[in-house]
């Protein structure tokens, strides 16, 4: 028998992960569009307010925002957020809860991988089925406001270089996360407290621009901006020039911190794990 | 009486489970201590925003950064409440008719609304209600309200009115789940319009301020009474169409609920 090129053989043994996400999410389609309009009504919320911010400020901008800007940077922030979320700190904290992990450790296949091809699936449905439509939507917005198309194909591919590294970092930061369920049993909580500082300390919920001095210098330089702020100030041009290759550049340092920091944390628990029950 | 007597046994059962519930949680501190205070730091998180939105602005359309923190402070105490003693509702949405353990209460000689409503105390929103308080205090130093004292009678009804506004649509919605085995997705999401009622509605454009006051009425579970108590505006409207919003929301959610009883089939074998 030949030997199997080894990409090949990487994407035999992983892509009927993918395909199983693919499944599941489809499963779960109800579930996900009341999620949907759910994140649609907090976006429009926030617009309201920001819209009450400007009418009442009296000013065309706000820390250098326009209302416009003020537009994208909401809906694409949202947009990013569905790229780049990942759910594997749940996941990873209930398989160790309910004992399930087992079954993929005796498995000739990385423990990780499995996670992450598996959550590739939805996403490419996420992508195509809303990405795409609200993408174009903001575009057109932008067209509308500006009397211009807008779009520019270099900046986009940028956005989306740096979007995949922000999701390479929110699933190893996410895993590192799911080991606490060794520690916790209210996940629940913890993920809402993860969730709402994370909010904040990405600049998903304020723009890192608007926060005072330091605390924005500090909060741009943590890992946490990867999140979700650096690919969003790239698509509005925010980042340019050398900039953007800083900001990439540091997005890259923290995934490689993350994935070594997981492993290490992997090696340890697996030392310690006990499944219950047989 | 009749309806005294159901009155005291509910109470009776409430502090029975909320003994039951609290050993629970002494057994998890850890967990209780996580719980609130997640709900704390999420509400940090959101006056960190509308700190820094009041870095730019005096008001936000005529309504000053102390008021916008009163009208916030005072939505969390609805709402706390709720999630104090009606959580369990989310979870008959999500799994316990799903799974079909909602039998068990069918078997009881209680009232299964009460029981499953009771089951859990909810120690989490200490979290949401402590923040509540401490703005309300904090933000009360700051203003100079036109205080008279049925103020305060006339803030409690309102609470408890707003509390009965939240717990309607959760049972409403909790019950379409004897339909289709699951609707906590449902809950969730019109559960998340009260995001819109923490603001002043004059921010909002028309239709939006028409759903949150007649449709789904979150704004009168925070905006309408705390204005009143901020200004004293529109008392009739504000205090006495809270109690009719949740009177009415009440009602229909019970006929819902008593529907779904009827049309519930357990699941599995």
């Amino acid at each position: 028998m030949k030997p199997m090129n080894p990409l090949k053989k990487f994407l035999k043994t992983y892509l009927p992960f993918t395909k199983a996400g693919i499944q599941g999410a489809t499963t779960y389609r109800v579930n996900f569009i009341a999620w949907f309009i759910g994140d649609i009504m907090i976006c429009f919320v926030m617009y309201y307010v920001w819209r009450a911010v400007f009418l009442s400020s009296g000013s065309d901008t706000f820390n250098g925002f326009t209302m416009t800007d003020m537009v994208v940077f909401l809906f694409v922030s949202n947009l990013t957020g569905y790229l780049t979320g990942s759910d594997g700190s749940y996941e990873v904290g209930e398989e160790i809860r309910d004992g399930n992990i087992a079954m993929r450790l005796i498995k000739p296949v990385d423990f990780d991988m499995t996670f992450l091809f598996n959550e590739l699936g939805g996403k490419s449905l996420t992508f195509t089925l809303i990405f795409i439509p609200m993408l174009l939507g903001v575009e057109l917005y932008k067209y509308f406001a500006f009397g211009q198309v807008m779009f520019d194909i270099g900046t986009f591919a940028l956005y989306m270089l740096s979007a995949a590294m922000s999701y390479l970092f929110s699933f190893y930061m996410n895993v590192c996360f799911g080991f606490m369920a060794f520690f916790l049993k209210n996940l629940w909580g913890f993920n809402i407290l993860k969730d709402s500082v994370l909010r904040f300390v990405s600049g998903s919920l304020i723009p890192l621009a608007f926060m005072p001095g330091t605390l924005r210098t500090v909060l741009e330089w943590l890992p946490f901006a990867s999140l979700s702020y650096t690919p969003v100030m790239i698509y509005m041009g925010k980042y340019a020039g050398a900039e953007v290759l800083l900001r990439l550049g540091l997005q890259l340092v923290w995934v490689v911190s993350f994935y070594l920091f997981s492993k290490l944390i992997f090696s340890i628990a697996m030392r310690h794990v006990t499944v219950q029950g047989g | 009486m009749n309806i005294g007597k159901e009155i005291r046994r509910a109470f009776r059962l409430f502090r029975i489970f909320a003994a039951q519930h609290l050993k629970k949680l002494m057994e998890y501190k850890i967990d209780f201590i996580t719980g609130a205070t997640s709900f704390l730091i999420d509400q940090v998180v959101n006056l960190a925003f509308l700190a820094i939105i009041f870095g730019g602005v005096q008001s936000l359309r005529g309504w000053s950064y102390h008021e916008i923190l009163f009208i916030y402070g005072f939505s969390l105490l609805p709402k706390g409440l709720d999630h104090l003693f009606c959580d369990n509702l989310w979870n008959v949405g999500y799994w316990i008719v799903r799974k079909g353990e909602f039998d068990k209460y069918l078997t009881r000689p209680i009232n299964p609304l009460l029981t499953v409503t009771v089951e859990i105390f909810q120690v989490d929103s200490f979290g949401e209600l402590v923040v509540g308080i401490a703005l309300i205090i904090t933000s009360v130093r700051h203003l100079s309200l036109p205080f008279v004292w049925y103020d305060i009678p006339l803030a409690l009804i309102a609470v408890i009115f707003g509390m009965l506004i939240y717990t309607s649509i959760k049972i409403a919605l909790a019950a379409v789940a004897f339909w289709v085995k699951q609707s906590g997705h449902l809950i969730n999401m019109v559960y998340g319009i009260n995001d819109f009622s923490k603001y002043p509605v004059e921010i909002y454009s028309r239709p939006v301020r028409n759903g949150i006051t007649y449709i789904i009425p979150f704004a009168f579970t925070a905006f309408y009474p705390a204005s009143y108590l901020l200004r004293h505006t529109h008392p009739v409207f504000s205090i006495l169409g809270t109690v009719i919003a949740a009177c009415v929301l009440l009602t229909v959610s019970l006929i819902i609920w008593h529907k779904g009883l009827d049309a519930y089939e357990s699941a599995g074998s």
